[in-house]
């Protein structure tokens, strides 16, 4: 039997990137027992206002809003199976992961951080497969 | 245990990791899932690598990859996850605007970020989908 393909509205209408900036793109979308998330960026969840910031208040908004799109499709934070953790330059790497640890406690999940162009400037955009 | 089979192409122009004899499958099949490489754009007639504007290279690479998913007995529609790599983020919405063409109704989770690709190709893709 075939797995179905569900799409997860977003969490919160700040968070709707499809309508808020016209990105084709679902929040989420589960499929079976995973879910495969978007690349989540630091904006206000209610308002879609870009939150530039430092590397440390941008990771912790995206984490926010991760959060808010795992708990919506009933998976968490600790449901993580796999992120990529994308920042704008490699000499943060130690300012995100003292973000980074809070989030994830224990038994973190497997990352790859990249250091890569993201959209709209920001420093850090976190993408993710988690488990329901 | 789930099976794992490596998956190609219909048209063979289009098997680019065997053509360039490059260490990569075109996809895997896992169990219920399928994993793609990440594709540039292909010349289907000549196989050889079909630079040009973002617009054509997004539009050129969905294609393959509707291609090879099909030759799978997958499809567009039952994409989950795509990434998609580009070499300036400035060219986003000329990415976006011929993305929108593929996907017109419940499009995958995606990511975007902005890299530098093989040989000056503007555009690489990548996917999971269902089987």
């Amino acid at each position: 039997m075939k797995i179905e393909r569900i799409v997860v509205p977003p969490p919160c209408p700040g968070l709707d990137m499809a309508a808020g900036y016209g990105w084709v793109q679902s929040s989420a979308i589960r499929a079976g027992a995973y879910l495969f998330v978007s690349g989540v960026l630091p904006i206000d969840p209610q308002t879609g206002e870009r939150l530039q910031g430092t590397l440390t208040s941008e990771a912790h908004r995206a984490f926010q809003n991760l959060k808010l799109v795992l708990e919506s499709a009933g998976s968490s934070l600790e449901r993580l199976a796999q992120v990529r953790a994308m920042i704008y330059d490699r000499i943060e790497y130690d300012a995100l992961n003292r973000v980074y640890r809070q989030y994830v406690p224990s038994g973190p999940p497997a990352r790859t951080v990249w250091s890569v162009r993201i959209m709209d400037a920001f420093k850090v955009q976190l993408d993710a497969i988690a488990v329901i | 245990m789930a099976s794992r089979e490596i998956i190609v192409p219909g048209n063979d122009k289009l098997n680019v990791s065997r053509n360039f004899n490059l260490p990569h499958s075109p996809g895997i099949r896992a169990g219920d899932f399928i994993f793609l490489s990440g594709m540039l754009s292909t010349d289907p007639q000549t196989g050889e690598r079909s630079p040009g504007t973002m617009a054509h290279e997004t539009r050129q690479t969905l294609t393959n990859m509707r291609h090879l998913l099909e030759s799978a007995g997958s499809s567009l529609e039952r994409v989950v996850k795509i990434n998609v790599l580009i070499y300036d983020m400035l060219e986003f919405e000329n990415m976006n605007a011929v993305y929108r063409q593929f996907f017109p109704k419940d499009p995958p989770a995606r990511t975007t970020c902005g890299v530098q690709l093989s040989a000056g190709m503007k555009i690489e893709i990548e996917c999971i989908a269902l089987a």
